[in-house]
Protein backbone atom coordinates (compact mmCIF):
# COMPACT_ATOMS: atom_id res chain seq x y z
CA UNK A 1 0.00 0.00 0.00
CA UNK A 2 1.84 3.62 -1.28
CA UNK A 3 1.55 5.73 1.42
CA UNK A 4 3.51 8.72 0.76
CA UNK A 5 1.93 12.18 0.40
CA UNK A 6 0.84 12.48 -3.17
CA UNK A 7 0.41 15.90 -4.59
CA UNK A 8 -0.19 14.58 -7.97
CA UNK A 9 -2.98 12.73 -6.53
CA UNK A 10 -4.85 15.60 -5.02
CA UNK A 11 -4.49 17.62 -8.45
CA UNK A 12 -7.55 15.74 -9.25
CA UNK A 13 -9.70 17.18 -6.57
CA UNK A 14 -8.79 20.90 -7.52
CA UNK A 15 -9.60 20.07 -11.08
CA UNK A 16 -12.84 18.92 -9.74
CA UNK A 17 -13.57 21.98 -7.33
CA UNK A 18 -12.22 24.04 -10.06
CA UNK A 19 -15.64 22.53 -12.64
CA UNK A 20 -18.14 24.24 -10.01
CA UNK A 21 -15.90 27.03 -8.71
CA UNK A 22 -12.95 29.19 -9.00
CA UNK A 23 -9.57 29.02 -6.94
CA UNK A 24 -6.90 31.09 -5.77
CA UNK A 25 -2.81 30.04 -6.44
CA UNK A 26 -3.05 30.12 -2.68
CA UNK A 27 -5.98 27.57 -2.49
CA UNK A 28 -4.83 25.51 -5.02
CA UNK A 29 -1.44 25.20 -3.11
CA UNK A 30 -2.91 24.71 0.39
CA UNK A 31 -5.22 21.61 -1.29
CA UNK A 32 -1.90 20.29 -3.10
CA UNK A 33 -0.28 20.28 0.36
CA UNK A 34 -3.37 18.35 2.13
CA UNK A 35 -1.90 14.54 3.60
CA UNK A 36 -3.36 11.94 1.52
CA UNK A 37 -2.61 8.21 1.60
CA UNK A 38 -3.46 6.23 -1.82
CA UNK A 39 -4.60 2.41 -1.84
CA UNK A 40 -5.63 0.19 -4.96
CA UNK A 41 -9.04 -1.32 -4.00
CA UNK A 42 -10.10 -4.12 -6.09
CA UNK A 43 -13.64 -4.14 -7.94
CA UNK A 44 -17.07 -4.14 -5.58
CA UNK A 45 -15.23 -3.71 -2.53
CA UNK A 46 -16.76 -1.63 0.41
CA UNK A 47 -14.52 1.86 1.02
CA UNK A 48 -17.01 2.58 4.11
CA UNK A 49 -19.45 0.61 5.31
CA UNK A 50 -22.98 1.48 6.66
CA UNK A 51 -22.37 2.26 10.09
CA UNK A 52 -18.69 3.18 10.43
CA UNK A 53 -17.66 6.08 12.08
CA UNK A 54 -14.71 7.19 9.84
CA UNK A 55 -11.99 9.56 10.92
CA UNK A 56 -11.01 10.25 6.70
CA UNK A 57 -12.90 11.10 3.75
CA UNK A 58 -12.04 9.18 0.82
CA UNK A 59 -11.48 11.42 -2.54
CA UNK A 60 -11.65 9.32 -6.08
CA UNK A 61 -8.55 9.16 -8.12
CA UNK A 62 -9.13 6.78 -10.43
CA UNK A 63 -11.76 4.04 -11.40
CA UNK A 64 -16.19 4.63 -10.55
CA UNK A 65 -17.53 3.91 -7.15
CA UNK A 66 -21.09 4.30 -5.45
CA UNK A 67 -22.94 4.65 -2.50
CA UNK A 68 -25.81 2.81 -1.51
CA UNK A 69 -27.80 0.81 1.29
CA UNK A 70 -28.84 -2.93 1.26
CA UNK A 71 -32.72 -3.94 2.18
CA UNK A 72 -33.93 -7.46 3.11
CA UNK A 73 -33.34 -10.43 0.55
CA UNK A 74 -30.50 -8.92 -1.44
CA UNK A 75 -32.12 -5.88 -2.34
CA UNK A 76 -30.46 -2.68 -2.88
CA UNK A 77 -30.77 0.77 -3.57
CA UNK A 78 -28.07 2.74 -5.24
CA UNK A 79 -27.66 6.41 -4.43
CA UNK A 80 -25.46 7.66 -6.67
CA UNK A 81 -22.39 7.03 -8.72
CA UNK A 82 -18.77 8.55 -8.33
CA UNK A 83 -15.74 9.60 -10.79
CA UNK A 84 -12.39 10.52 -10.02
CA UNK A 85 -12.26 13.85 -8.33
CA UNK A 86 -15.27 12.93 -5.84
CA UNK A 87 -15.53 13.02 -2.33
CA UNK A 88 -18.11 10.29 -1.88
CA UNK A 89 -18.00 10.43 2.13
CA UNK A 90 -17.42 13.76 2.54
CA UNK A 91 -20.51 14.10 4.74
CA UNK A 92 -18.76 12.26 7.51
CA UNK A 93 -16.91 14.98 8.11
CA UNK A 94 -19.87 16.59 10.04
CA UNK A 95 -22.36 13.52 9.86
CA UNK A 96 -20.26 11.06 11.97
CA UNK A 97 -21.70 7.96 11.70
CA UNK A 98 -22.29 6.48 8.29
CA UNK A 99 -25.74 6.59 7.18
CA UNK A 100 -25.06 3.91 3.76
CA UNK A 101 -22.01 2.68 2.55
CA UNK A 102 -19.54 3.48 -0.61
CA UNK A 103 -18.33 0.56 -2.62
CA UNK A 104 -16.23 0.18 -5.82
CA UNK A 105 -18.11 -0.45 -8.90
CA UNK A 106 -14.51 -0.30 -10.74
CA UNK A 107 -11.09 -1.26 -9.58
CA UNK A 108 -9.97 2.12 -8.00
CA UNK A 109 -7.78 4.38 -6.41
CA UNK A 110 -8.81 6.04 -3.69
CA UNK A 111 -7.12 8.87 -1.54
CA UNK A 112 -7.51 9.03 1.80
CA UNK A 113 -7.39 12.52 3.42
CA UNK A 114 -8.11 12.65 7.39
CA UNK A 115 -10.54 15.06 8.81
CA UNK A 116 -8.49 17.03 10.95
CA UNK A 117 -6.85 18.21 7.86
CA UNK A 118 -10.14 18.68 6.16
CA UNK A 119 -11.04 20.57 8.91
CA UNK A 120 -8.04 22.65 9.41
CA UNK A 121 -8.12 23.56 5.38
CA UNK A 122 -11.54 25.20 5.85
CA UNK A 123 -10.61 26.74 8.89
CA UNK A 124 -7.78 28.37 7.14
CA UNK A 125 -9.16 28.97 4.01
CA UNK A 126 -12.99 29.96 4.44
CA UNK A 127 -13.64 30.11 0.48
CA UNK A 128 -12.15 26.82 0.23
CA UNK A 129 -15.17 25.65 2.85
CA UNK A 130 -17.72 27.49 0.89
CA UNK A 131 -16.69 25.14 -2.12
CA UNK A 132 -16.77 22.17 -0.62
CA UNK A 133 -19.87 23.43 0.55
CA UNK A 134 -21.29 24.23 -2.53
CA UNK A 135 -20.14 20.68 -3.82
CA UNK A 136 -22.56 19.12 -1.30
CA UNK A 137 -25.37 21.08 -2.54
CA UNK A 138 -24.71 19.99 -6.01
CA UNK A 139 -24.82 16.42 -4.76
CA UNK A 140 -27.97 17.34 -3.02
CA UNK A 141 -29.43 18.70 -6.50
CA UNK A 142 -28.32 15.55 -8.27
CA UNK A 143 -30.19 13.59 -5.83
CA UNK A 144 -33.39 16.11 -5.84
CA UNK A 145 -33.07 14.97 -9.82
CA UNK A 146 -32.94 10.81 -9.18
CA UNK A 147 -36.56 11.74 -6.84
CA UNK A 148 -37.83 13.54 -9.95
CA UNK A 149 -36.70 10.50 -12.26
CA UNK A 150 -37.85 7.60 -10.00
CA UNK A 151 -41.00 9.09 -8.82
CA UNK A 152 -42.38 10.53 -12.03
CA UNK A 153 -40.30 9.39 -15.46
CA UNK A 154 -40.32 6.49 -17.14
CA UNK A 155 -37.56 3.74 -17.29
CA UNK A 156 -36.27 5.08 -20.61
CA UNK A 157 -36.15 8.81 -19.55
CA UNK A 158 -34.87 7.76 -15.73
CA UNK A 159 -31.35 6.23 -17.99
CA UNK A 160 -31.44 8.44 -20.69
CA UNK A 161 -31.23 11.51 -17.83
CA UNK A 162 -28.65 9.19 -16.00
CA UNK A 163 -26.73 8.84 -19.07
CA UNK A 164 -26.73 12.83 -20.16
CA UNK A 165 -26.04 13.52 -16.47
CA UNK A 166 -22.87 11.09 -15.86
CA UNK A 167 -21.77 12.28 -19.63
CA UNK A 168 -21.27 15.79 -18.23
CA UNK A 169 -19.89 14.80 -14.75
CA UNK A 170 -17.27 13.04 -16.88
CA UNK A 171 -16.55 15.96 -19.45
CA UNK A 172 -16.23 18.26 -16.35
CA UNK A 173 -13.03 16.79 -15.26
CA UNK A 174 -11.91 16.00 -19.15
CA UNK A 175 -12.55 11.96 -18.67
CA UNK A 176 -15.20 12.11 -21.72
CA UNK A 177 -15.37 14.03 -25.03
CA UNK A 178 -17.62 13.89 -28.16
CA UNK A 179 -20.14 11.96 -26.47
CA UNK A 180 -18.54 9.45 -25.73
CA UNK A 181 -17.21 8.14 -22.40
CA UNK A 182 -16.15 5.43 -20.15
CA UNK A 183 -19.38 3.36 -18.41
CA UNK A 184 -18.09 0.53 -16.28
CA UNK A 185 -21.94 0.51 -14.49
CA UNK A 186 -23.48 -3.25 -15.38
CA UNK A 187 -27.46 -3.61 -16.59
CA UNK A 188 -27.67 -4.46 -12.59
CA UNK A 189 -26.05 -1.70 -11.49
CA UNK A 190 -28.20 0.79 -13.43
CA UNK A 191 -31.38 -1.45 -12.54
CA UNK A 192 -30.21 -0.85 -8.68
CA UNK A 193 -30.16 2.69 -9.27
CA UNK A 194 -32.94 3.59 -10.85
CA UNK A 195 -35.60 1.73 -9.19
CA UNK A 196 -35.80 -0.71 -12.55
CA UNK A 197 -35.91 -5.10 -12.59
CA UNK A 198 -33.12 -6.09 -14.41
CA UNK A 199 -34.96 -7.39 -17.59
CA UNK A 200 -36.96 -3.91 -18.19
CA UNK A 201 -33.20 -2.09 -17.91
CA UNK A 202 -32.07 -4.19 -20.74
CA UNK A 203 -35.19 -4.40 -22.37
CA UNK A 204 -34.85 0.19 -22.79
CA UNK A 205 -31.31 -0.24 -23.45
CA UNK A 206 -31.80 -2.51 -26.37
CA UNK A 207 -34.71 0.14 -27.63
CA UNK A 208 -32.21 2.83 -27.44
CA UNK A 209 -29.92 1.09 -29.46
CA UNK A 210 -32.42 0.14 -31.47
CA UNK A 211 -32.90 3.34 -32.37
CA UNK A 212 -29.73 4.46 -33.37
CA UNK A 213 -29.82 7.26 -29.74
CA UNK A 214 -26.24 5.07 -28.22
CA UNK A 215 -24.17 2.49 -28.24
CA UNK A 216 -23.06 0.56 -25.41
CA UNK A 217 -19.86 -1.38 -26.35
CA UNK A 218 -17.44 -3.02 -24.23
CA UNK A 219 -17.33 -0.25 -21.60
CA UNK A 220 -17.56 2.65 -23.64
CA UNK A 221 -20.79 4.41 -23.90
CA UNK A 222 -21.36 6.61 -27.10
CA UNK A 223 -24.14 8.79 -27.10
CA UNK A 224 -25.32 9.30 -30.60
CA UNK A 225 -28.31 11.48 -30.24
CA UNK A 226 -27.73 13.44 -27.73
CA UNK A 227 -30.28 16.54 -28.03
CA UNK A 228 -33.03 13.78 -28.12
CA UNK A 229 -32.09 12.15 -25.30
CA UNK A 230 -31.78 15.34 -23.42
CA UNK A 231 -35.45 15.84 -25.01
CA UNK A 232 -36.69 12.61 -24.03
CA UNK A 233 -35.63 12.63 -19.90
CA UNK A 234 -36.01 16.29 -19.71
CA UNK A 235 -32.56 16.93 -18.62
CA UNK A 236 -31.89 20.57 -18.19
CA UNK A 237 -28.06 20.52 -17.22
CA UNK A 238 -28.84 23.77 -14.68
CA UNK A 239 -29.00 21.08 -11.60
CA UNK A 240 -25.06 20.34 -12.18
CA UNK A 241 -23.72 23.66 -11.52
CA UNK A 242 -20.73 23.32 -13.47
CA UNK A 243 -18.86 26.54 -14.11
CA UNK A 244 -17.43 25.76 -17.77
CA UNK A 245 -20.47 25.63 -18.89
CA UNK A 246 -22.22 28.66 -17.20
CA UNK A 247 -19.30 30.51 -18.41
CA UNK B 1 -25.58 -22.68 -10.92
CA UNK B 2 -28.53 -22.62 -14.10
CA UNK B 3 -28.34 -20.45 -17.01
CA UNK B 4 -31.94 -18.84 -17.92
CA UNK B 5 -33.13 -16.69 -20.78
CA UNK B 6 -36.04 -14.57 -20.17
CA UNK B 7 -37.57 -13.04 -23.66
CA UNK B 8 -40.61 -10.21 -23.26
CA UNK B 9 -42.57 -8.20 -25.51
CA UNK B 10 -44.86 -5.79 -24.68
CA UNK B 11 -46.97 -6.07 -27.41
CA UNK B 12 -44.68 -3.82 -30.02
CA UNK B 13 -40.98 -4.30 -29.02
CA UNK B 14 -40.26 -7.65 -28.64
CA UNK B 15 -36.84 -8.09 -27.04
CA UNK B 16 -35.23 -11.81 -27.44
CA UNK B 17 -32.53 -12.45 -24.34
CA UNK B 18 -29.75 -13.61 -25.97
CA UNK B 19 -27.19 -13.25 -23.01
CA UNK B 20 -29.22 -15.27 -19.94
CA UNK B 21 -28.89 -15.19 -16.58
CA UNK B 22 -27.65 -16.97 -13.84
CA UNK B 23 -30.62 -17.98 -10.84
CA UNK B 24 -30.30 -20.13 -8.03
CA UNK B 25 -33.74 -21.47 -9.31
CA UNK B 26 -36.32 -21.56 -11.66
CA UNK B 27 -38.29 -20.11 -9.25
CA UNK B 28 -35.89 -17.06 -8.74
CA UNK B 29 -35.89 -16.86 -12.81
CA UNK B 30 -39.81 -16.61 -12.73
CA UNK B 31 -39.62 -13.80 -10.10
CA UNK B 32 -37.03 -12.34 -12.30
CA UNK B 33 -39.58 -12.16 -15.12
CA UNK B 34 -42.76 -11.39 -13.18
CA UNK B 35 -40.83 -8.17 -11.48
CA UNK B 36 -40.16 -7.05 -15.65
CA UNK B 37 -44.26 -6.77 -16.30
CA UNK B 38 -45.42 -3.97 -14.34
CA UNK B 39 -41.77 -2.21 -15.56
CA UNK B 40 -42.95 -2.63 -18.66
CA UNK B 41 -47.03 -1.59 -18.23
CA UNK B 42 -45.85 1.36 -16.25
CA UNK B 43 -43.22 2.50 -19.14
CA UNK B 44 -45.81 1.61 -22.20
CA UNK B 45 -49.77 2.64 -20.55
CA UNK B 46 -52.25 4.56 -20.78
CA UNK B 47 -52.19 3.63 -24.43
CA UNK B 48 -55.58 2.33 -25.89
CA UNK B 49 -57.76 -0.17 -23.98
CA UNK B 50 -56.07 -3.46 -25.16
CA UNK B 51 -52.66 -4.71 -24.58
CA UNK B 52 -51.03 -7.66 -23.22
CA UNK B 53 -47.50 -7.68 -21.70
CA UNK B 54 -45.15 -11.18 -21.51
CA UNK B 55 -42.13 -12.48 -20.26
CA UNK B 56 -41.18 -15.88 -20.98
CA UNK B 57 -37.90 -17.91 -19.42
CA UNK B 58 -36.16 -20.55 -21.70
CA UNK B 59 -33.69 -22.83 -20.34
CA UNK B 60 -30.53 -23.42 -22.08
CA UNK B 61 -31.65 -26.11 -24.85
CA UNK B 62 -34.05 -23.79 -26.19
CA UNK B 63 -37.71 -25.39 -24.16
CA UNK B 64 -39.93 -22.79 -22.97
CA UNK B 65 -40.60 -23.29 -19.11
CA UNK B 66 -42.86 -20.94 -18.22
CA UNK B 67 -45.13 -17.89 -19.70
CA UNK B 68 -46.40 -14.23 -17.66
CA UNK B 69 -48.41 -12.50 -19.26
CA UNK B 70 -50.31 -9.10 -17.73
CA UNK B 71 -53.45 -7.50 -19.66
CA UNK B 72 -54.92 -4.65 -20.27
CA UNK B 73 -58.69 -4.49 -20.40
CA UNK B 74 -60.10 -1.04 -20.59
CA UNK B 75 -63.72 -0.85 -21.49
CA UNK B 76 -66.26 2.20 -21.53
CA UNK B 77 -69.31 1.45 -19.71
CA UNK B 78 -70.94 4.95 -21.45
CA UNK B 79 -71.70 5.38 -24.99
CA UNK B 80 -68.58 7.54 -26.55
CA UNK B 81 -69.01 9.40 -29.93
CA UNK B 82 -66.17 8.10 -31.84
CA UNK B 83 -65.37 11.45 -33.98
Amino acid sequence: MPSAPDTHSLNTLVHKLQSIATLSDEERQAILSLPARTRILAPRQDIVHDGDKPSQCCLILDGWTCRYKMLSEGRRQIFSFHIPGDIPDLQSLHLHTMDHSLGTITQATVAYIPHESMRELSTRFPRIGEVLWRDTLVDAAIFREWMIGMGRKSAFGRIAHLFCEMYLKLEAVDLAGDHRCPWPITQVDLGDALGLSNVHTNRVLQEMRGKGLISLRGSTLVIQAWDELMRASEFDPTYLHLEKRAA
Amino acid sequence: MPRFYIDTDDGVFPVRDDVGHEFASVEAARNMAQRALPDMARQKLPDGERRTFTASIRDENGTVLYVATLSLVGEWMVPRSTA
